[in-house]
């Protein structure tokens, strides 16, 4: 769950944008306190906070005063927009450019894609819509 | 205040520490006491007994354990040393007193009963019992603050330099002593010395005892203020 | 910055102990800020329990000098009675039960939570009336773990309260601290060698070595600050170079250093071309291997002044 490779409040946020994108975090829907993320991944308060406060900043969680932490409306599509442009950057382009040095060309390319869907058997995953 | 107070209560927390065994001591003293003089054929002499002293010594094992548990104790309570200091010394002589008035009491009704059946001497000791009544409380009082003091002081040398700093301490105290007794006798002094001990009453006595628990109290503070759990 | 109106917690000014023989603490100025949770981290006898026994007046500095809340806690009632640490080897008095000890703490500390340290009893399983004196290492550490966090405290000291404890007893004690500072936010003061258990707990690392602070950081800004790159020999040279190495280790032609410095997806690609493979490393294997690279650098200095003699 929580790792030692990059900041723990990193983690966190992205723990919560998982369950969004995913669906168990519905929209208008409320979060758990920052107190209960701390107490049930057994890190600091301080440090939980700042990953929801994080996810406040970017509009995809909102505060209602004295009640708690809601996820904002219209918060999947974002994220579900935002992964979609990371995966471009992080897997298509590193792909595209691995396939052009190694000769490959689209049409290959695409060939070679519609084949792996056929093989392994792809679930619905977050990213295929 | 309220923390020095609360000092006391926490020593009091046990009440067996302060209240219970020495009440048990001064019964059974005394009841042991009546014993052994029911035992011996009355002679028309005078019994005397020390037994009243048994609960002083007792302060001064408490005096020592004061020091050496509770005090790194009260530390953890986050209690300052002076705090410690004035709420157990306090919680003290606050006993000591009690027992002194108790004592005086006794001493009246020893008289009064004719040395509880017996003719012996408890309380009312022959030197002491003509005094008048606050003389009387004054010096058993100052008797087991300074035994408690004794107690307490070297308990906080211990703490302070360990078996080091005992050993020292006795060498000093041996060297000053046997150092007087010489002077004495090269200067010839024997005769005035006689004559000094002989002039002390109760009062004068209690308030030497007094002078050397003062000197006692402010030692065992100083050494106190730098002692480490 | 130093702001006058609003002193830090806890601060030191060139603080050094030294005993008979030994530097306990060797000039260690630090600021901690209020309401966090800290991890005092460092080996057996690196100095952790002297700087909590300074700040606490338990114990004196040679020179320098100790604040909390701006001021001096040495003797100072107002000061001390804000503050909570119980020694890892804290002695309690003859006659004294679990019960007693907690009878005393909730006549001086005002925060005291009695319903808090009965839970807590319960779930230690803490022989109540026991003489301390008679409980087992474990117990005795609950003792002072129970009176730690039920007194509330404006700064709790923990020295080592895990000693003894075993790990289902170490985790409720971790659980209930994250849980008992989340309602109640203060200074907590975590001594540990066990790093690893407390690691995600802490919001700043300060760790200490023979007497001197060798790192005072957040633990977020620490996390990832170093990797382990683990492959050929030659490749993991040419990778790490620029880079400051903290450890290395070798088995015939394969080579597994870890390096300072934070990867970007450029480098993690740069790794992966390389053959190489890169691992996290723990905030437990960055402070040994911290520890021990300031270590070697003190021999270094320690060889070369012997050179000069």
């Amino acid at each position: 769950m929580i790792d030692d490779s990059r900041p723990i409040f990193l983690q966190i946020a992205e723990l919560i944008e998982n369950d969004i994108v995913d669906g168990a975090l519905a929209e208008e829907s409320q979060v758990p306190s920052t107190n209960e993320f701390a107490a049930f991944y057994r890190i600091n308060p301080a440090t939980a906070a700042k990953g929801v406060n994080r996810l406040v900043d970017d509009g995809i969680l909102y505060k209602k005063r004295g009640i708690g932490m809601f996820v904002a409306a219209g918060a999947r599509s974002r994220l579900v927009a935002q992964r979609r442009d990371d995966f471009f950057r992080e897997y298509v382009q590193p792909m595209t450019r691995e396939a052009r040095k190694l000769g490959i060309s689209t049409a290959q390319l695409t060939e070679m894609l519609h084949r792996t869907e056929s093989t392994s058997d792809m679930t619905e995953g977050s990213v295929s819509r | 205040m309220n923390r020095v107070v609360n000092v006391a209560r926490m020593q009091l927390i046990n009440k067996w520490t302060f209240l219970g065994i020495p009440a048990i001591i001064m019964v059974s003293a005394f009841l042991i006491t009546l014993a052994i003089w029911a035992m011996i054929p009355a002679s028309g002499e005078t019994f005397y007994s020390g037994a009243s002293q048994a609960v002083m010594w007792y302060f001064m094992a408490l005096g020592i354990q004061s020091l050496t548990l509770t005090f790194p104790f009260s530390q953890a309570m986050s209690v300052s040393r002076r705090t410690f200091y004035i709420g157990t010394v306090g919680l003290f002589a606050t006993v000591a007193l009690a027992i002194s008035v108790l004592y005086y009491l006794l001493g009246l009704v020893e008289v009064a009963t004719n040395g509880w059946g017996f003719n012996g001497q408890l309380y009312a000791l022959d030197w002491i019992a003509t005094e008048h009544a606050v003389v009387q409380i004054l010096f058993y009082f100052i008797a087991m603050v300074a035994l408690f003091m004794i107690g307490f002081w070297f308990a906080t040398i211990y703490k302070r330099w360990q078996a080091t700093g005992m050993l020292v301490t006795w060498i000093a105290i041996a060297v000053v002593l046997i150092g007087l007794l010489g002077l004495t006798s090269w200067q010839g002094w024997w005769p005035v010395v006689g004559q000094w001990f002989v002039a002390q009453t109760p009062l004068s006595v209690s308030g030497w005892v007094a002078l050397f628990c003062a000197v006692l109290a402010g030692g065992s503070y100083l050494t106190l203020r730098r002692a480490t759990p | 910055m130093n702001n006058p109106t609003t002193p830090a917690a806890i601060e030191l000014r060139q603080v050094t102990k030294t005993y008979r023989d030994a530097t306990a603490l060797d000039n260690v100025s630090l600021r901690l800020e209020g309401n966090r949770i800290y991890g005092l981290l460092g080996r057996n006898g690196a100095g952790k329990t002297t700087l909590m026994s300074v700040l606490t007046g338990q114990g004196f500095q040679t020179s320098g000098e100790a604040l909390v809340f701006g001021q001096h806690p040495y003797e100072n009632d107002g000061v001390l009675s804000r503050i909570c640490f119980i020694r890892e080897s804290q002695r309690y008095p003859e006659d004294f039960s679990a019960q007693r000890a907690f009878k005393s703490a909730s006549l001086f500390f005002k925060h005291w939570d009695q319903a808090f340290a009965d839970q807590l009893v319960e779930e230690f399983q803490l022989p109540l009336k026991r003489r301390i004196k008679k409980l087992s290492r474990g117990q005795l550490s609950a003792v002072g773990v129970i009176i730690g966090l039920a007194s509330r405290a404006e700064i709790t000291f923990f020295d080592e309260p895990y000693l003894g404890l075993d790990a289902v007893a170490r985790q409720i004690f971790y659980d209930r601290l994250v849980e008992d500072f989340a309602a109640h936010p203060r200074t907590i003061i975590l001594s540990s060698h066990l790093i690893d258990e407390v690691a995600n707990l802490l919001e700043h690392v300060v760790l200490i070595d023979r007497g001197r602070i060798i790192l005072d950081d957040d633990a977020e800004a620490i996390r990832g600050t170093a990797v382990t790159v683990a492959g050929n020999a030659s490749a993991v040279q040419s990778f790490a170079a620029g880079r400051e190495v903290l450890h290395r280790e070798s088995l015939g032609s394969l080579a597994s250093w870890t390096v300072e410095g934070r990867m970007t997806n450029a480098e993690r690609a740069e790794a992966a071309e390389l053959g190489l493979e890169l691992a996290p490393v723990s905030l437990q294997q960055l402070v040994v291997r911290k520890t021990m690279a300031a270590t070697d650098a003190v021999l270094d200095t320690d060889s070369e002044l012997e050179v000069l003699k």
